[in-house]
């Protein structure tokens, strides 16, 4: 048993083998992505010129971004209800309803989108319920198309979003609310001006990590988009394993990449990150 | 190299094991309980169990086809002191031309098709098929390439819901949604649905090539709003079979199974159909070298492919096949003489040369 | 006086929020209604239940051999991404908080990049280590991107640990090994299993890096469903789900139980 040690040095000791294989095994590997999008097929930008020349990886950069932009928006209200109504629940229901989002977010992304295929299809559940019902003759057109793209991915965010926001009512002291409430606020006035305003950190947060995550997504718009609503996550793998068209794709990867990177970059200086993505 | 030693002395006490009577099944299971058995199966097949030939691993898409291919052209291989194994992972063009970038190829035969001698033969990804040991006499038309050799025949066809459509809608009504209205599925891939477009607008199937993609592009464009895209078999039966569309290009073999499988609700034609060649493609440095050949020539026997045709509605490549086929699977067969009459015939040449930008092009113009 | 504090939501509100968390549950629901159908293809069971999807399911070799390459490749990934985020957790916890807060941010990245991005670059990398289709290649990848879970729950057993603990046996003399093994384990034990059971969930579900890494010799499960997907839509899929889900669910249970014990 050695008495005398350095502890600042044994503790870096215990950091290194978890530094060391993330360096070789996953940083090592992601900067590949990087190195390809400048190298192949030849040295240089070339590949990156498509993002302004080529109308068809825009029409795609586009729709990515409008699909991620409006899911964000759909899971951060949707989540903002669930949450507010978790955090005033009584401690039982609390946690009934807490467990509830817990399985939802762990329960696989493509066994959830497996589960809407089976509901959406016109031969699906939700058109024979209403069919049955009489509501409708002809069955909806739910699935294969944007909407079905959203519903999958709010679905697949909606714990997400539902944590940190969680987590940031439950730290607003409910004395303050019962303050306003007290000097004759209305509850619809109390929440707007005392309590919503405490809220916005989380709910910013929310929206970078559900915005982050619909980005690069790529199970639930390849299962449920039916090929017309391609986001850059599918588009990606259909140019390195179908189209053999590695420098388009690598450089998609690349854009992704850096995208998300300078996005966390800029939102560090306002959110803790480690707080964000551990909150989940 | 341990592992393989390992396998090596597993796959001995297996033998001799055996020899003294013990289960080998129970030897099996307790390997199963150690996590070594996918190890000791796929290494002590490739050099031990069979010590003669080396193991040639066949590439195919999954599903059914393993099973059909297993049966159909490794268990007749196998039974002559081959060593065929049939991989259902997907030779995806992308994962040939890792493996052979790496140096660490491990596929022997691919199935494939056109798109591939388009996508990795300028790579250099390929090897040239030996025709010292294909026969090609036992290949139809000449559908045999410096790095590809039909095996099977597939095609595209036009196939619709009887339901929704009334009497027999004619190709050209495939792009007439007045007439026809309702939503009409593509796959989301150029190759096949331009020669459909054309052959629906009046081109003769002797003057598709060199194709007019334009034309077919200004097609699909007419229709642009009702169009709904497959990019896997199972995917383009399902939207027949649910209804999520009236109309739809895809292929034969999945077109037959909805046939039977709706009970003739769903029906389809041949007439202005595209014939397609299935190619087995070998790729650079593959495990088992010239063997491949060998084992490519042994599936060239008309009785496997007509095997296959009868599980899957793959049609026969060998044309001594012909005479084979059973005659209620005639109608179903792609390369059917009767068939191929009203059918045109794809030319690979057009696609070696054309395929990558036209399928970049199409998604620009008809998918994105 | 809390019930005031608490001031409850409104019933519209309360109501709404209900139906969500039902939403959020109910494709999970129908996948095990529909993998009892009687009928052939995907729907509700018609005239009674039936087992036979899970009949196929599990004299199906392909299959068991799938679950069962996919069970090995959670275990041993999640001890590795255990052992490499517990010890790095520690590190963390007693370096100088600066350079601290920045390695446990590094730990974090695997959870922040898209898996698309790290399934191709690790492809590329494991092509040239010949890793492709190799348990190697996928447990390792599936290690690397299961640190984050073990480091975030066990940094958050830690911070509510009183370093004075660790200060003190060092002082009696226990040295490192010592100190860490019966002082900060047992304390952090709880921390330590969420970690992997979370790290396990990651790579039993795992499907993008599988796509690219697995193949003939390795094919996980989530690989061998969304194949089957694509192939051939029938009820086996849903009882394949049912599976996933309840392995799921049972990992959460006794997660849940391992924190209840230790409050």
């Amino acid at each position: 048993m050695q008495r005398k040690y350095n502890p600042q040095l044994t503790y870096w000791l215990l950091v290194l083998p978890a530094l060391l294989a993330m360096a070789v095994f996953y940083f090592y590997p992601v900067s590949r992505v990087l190195w390809m999008s400048v190298t192949i097929p030849e040295p240089g930008l070339g590949n990156f010129a498509q993002l302004a020349n080529s109308h068809s990886i825009n029409r795609m950069l586009w729709t990515t971004l409008r699909i991620s932009l409006i899911s964000t928006a759909l899971t951060l209200i949707l989540g903002y209800v669930v949450a507010y109504v978790i955090t005033h629940a009584e401690d039982r229901r609390k946690r009934l309803l807490f467990m509830a989002v817990l399985a939802s977010l762990w329960i696989s992304v493509l066994v959830r989108a497996f589960a809407w295929f089976a509901l959406l299809r016109s031969d699906g559940l939700i058109n024979q319920m209403l069919m049955g019902l009489g509501i409708t003759d002809t069955p909806l057109p739910m699935m294969w198309n944007e909407f079905s793209v959203l519903v999958g991915i709010v679905h697949a965010m909606l714990p997400l979003a539902i944590l940190p926001l969680y987590s940031g009512m439950q730290s607003i002291d409910p004395r303050l609310v019962a303050a306003a409430r007290g000097l004759g606020a209305n509850r619809r006035g109390a929440f707007w001006r005392i309590f919503f305003p405490l809220t916005l950190p989380g709910v910013f947060g929310a929206s970078i990590l559900v915005f982050i995550y619909a980005l690069g997504f790529y199970v639930t718009p390849a299962l449920l988009g039916g090929g017309r609503k391609m986001m850059i996550a599918e588009y990606i793998k259909v140019q390195i394993l179908e189209v053999v068209n590695w420098g388009a794709g690598s450089m998609l990867a690349s854009v992704l990449l850096i995208f998300i990177v300078v996005t966390l970059a800029i939102v560090s200086r306002l959110v803790d990150l480690r707080k964000l993505f551990g909150a989940a | 190299m341990e592992d393989q030693s390992f396998a090596e002395d597993f796959a001995e006490i297996m033998r001799d094991q055996d020899a003294s009577g013990m289960s080998r099944r129970r030897i099996l299971q307790s390997a199963l309980a150690m996590g070594v058995a996918p190890l000791a199966a796929s290494l002590g097949a490739r050099g031990v169990l069979a010590a003669d030939k080396p193991e040639v691993v066949v590439v195919n898409w999954g599903g059914l086809a393993v099973e059909v291919f297993q049966q159909a052209f490794a268990d007749p291989y196998n039974a002559e002191g081959g060593n065929m194994v049939i991989d259902g992972s997907g030779p995806l063009n992308g994962k040939i031309l890792t493996m052979v970038q790496a140096n660490d190829v491990t596929w022997d035969i691919c199935d494939a098709g056109v798109t591939t001698l388009a996508d990795l033969g300028p790579k250099g990804a390929l090897q040239p098929i030996n025709y010292d040991i294909v026969d090609k006499s036992k290949v139809v038309d000449g559908m045999t390439y410096e790095l590809g050799v039909a095996n099977y025949f597939f095609s595209s066809v036009m196939a619709w819901d009887s339901d929704k459509v009334d009497g027999t809608p004619s190709p050209a009504d495939f792009f007439d949604t007045k007439k026809y209205p309702g939503r009409r599925m593509i796959r989301k891939d150029s190759q096949a649905m331009l020669e459909l477009a054309l052959l629906a607008d009046g081109v003769a199937p002797e003057d598709l090539y060199p194709l007019d993609v334009e034309r077919a592009f200004a097609k699909f464009d007419s229709i642009r709003d009702d169009l709904l895209f497959w990019s896997s078999g199972s995917q383009s039966q399902s939207l027949l079979r649910d209804g999520e569309c009236v109309m739809g290009f895809l292929w034969s073999t999945r077109a037959n199974m909805l046939e039977k499988e709706t009970a003739g609700r769903i029906k389809y034609t041949f007439d202005k159909g595209l014939l397609q060649p299935g190619l087995w493609v070998v790729p650079k440095n593959n495990p088992a070298g010239d063997e491949a050949f060998r084992a490519i020539a042994s599936m060239q026997r008309p009785e496997e492919q007509v095997y296959v045709l009868e599980q899957m509605g793959n049609g026969p490549a060998n044309p001594a096949a012909a005479e084979m086929v059973p005659e209620q699977l005639r109608s179903a067969n792609p390369a059917d003489p009767e068939n191929r009459k009203v059918q045109a015939t794809l030319n690979a040449d057009w696609y070696i040369e054309h395929h990558r930008e036209t399928y970049q092009a199409f998604l620009d113009r008809i998918v994105l | 006086m809390s019930s005031f504090a608490r001031d409850n939501a409104s019933l519209p509100v309360r109501g709404s929020a209900w139906t969500i968390i039902c939403l959020m549950i109910l494709p999970m629901s129908v996948v095990f209604a529909v993998s009892v159908t009687d009928r052939p293809y995907l729907s509700l069971p018609e005239n009674g239940v039936s087992l036979q999807y899970y009949r196929n399911l599990f004299t199906s070799p392909e299959w068991l051999l799938s679950i069962w390459q996919s069970f090995v490749i959670a275990c041993v990934s999640t001890m590795v991404a255990g052992a490499l985020g517990t010890l790095g957790s520690i590190g963390c916890w007693r370096i100088s908080s600066g350079a601290s807060n920045v390695l446990r941010l590094v730990m974090l990245v695997p959870l922040m990049l898209p898996p698309i991005v790290y399934g191709l670059g690790a492809y590329q990398v494991w092509a040239d280590l010949g890793w492709i289709n190799t348990y190697t290649g996928i447990i390792v990848a599936h290690a690397m991107t299961g640190i984050p879970y073990v480091v975030i729950t066990v940094s958050t057993a830690l911070a509510g640990l009183d370093p004075k603990l660790e200060q003190a046996a060092r002082s009696l003399g226990a040295g490192m090994g010592a100190t860490i093994w019966y002082v900060i384990f047992p304390n952090i034990m709880p921390g330590i299993l969420s970690g992997l059971v979370f790290a396990f969930i990651h790579s039993w579900d795992e499907l993008v890096i599988a796509l690219f890494i697995a193949g003939r010799n390795v094919f996980t499960l989530p690989r061998r469903m969304w194949d089957g997907i694509n192939e051939n839509l029938d009820p086996t899929m849903a009882a394949v789900a049912s599976v996933l889900i309840l392995v799921t669910l049972g990992l959460l249970v006794f997660e849940l139980l391992g924190r209840g014990r230790k409050r």
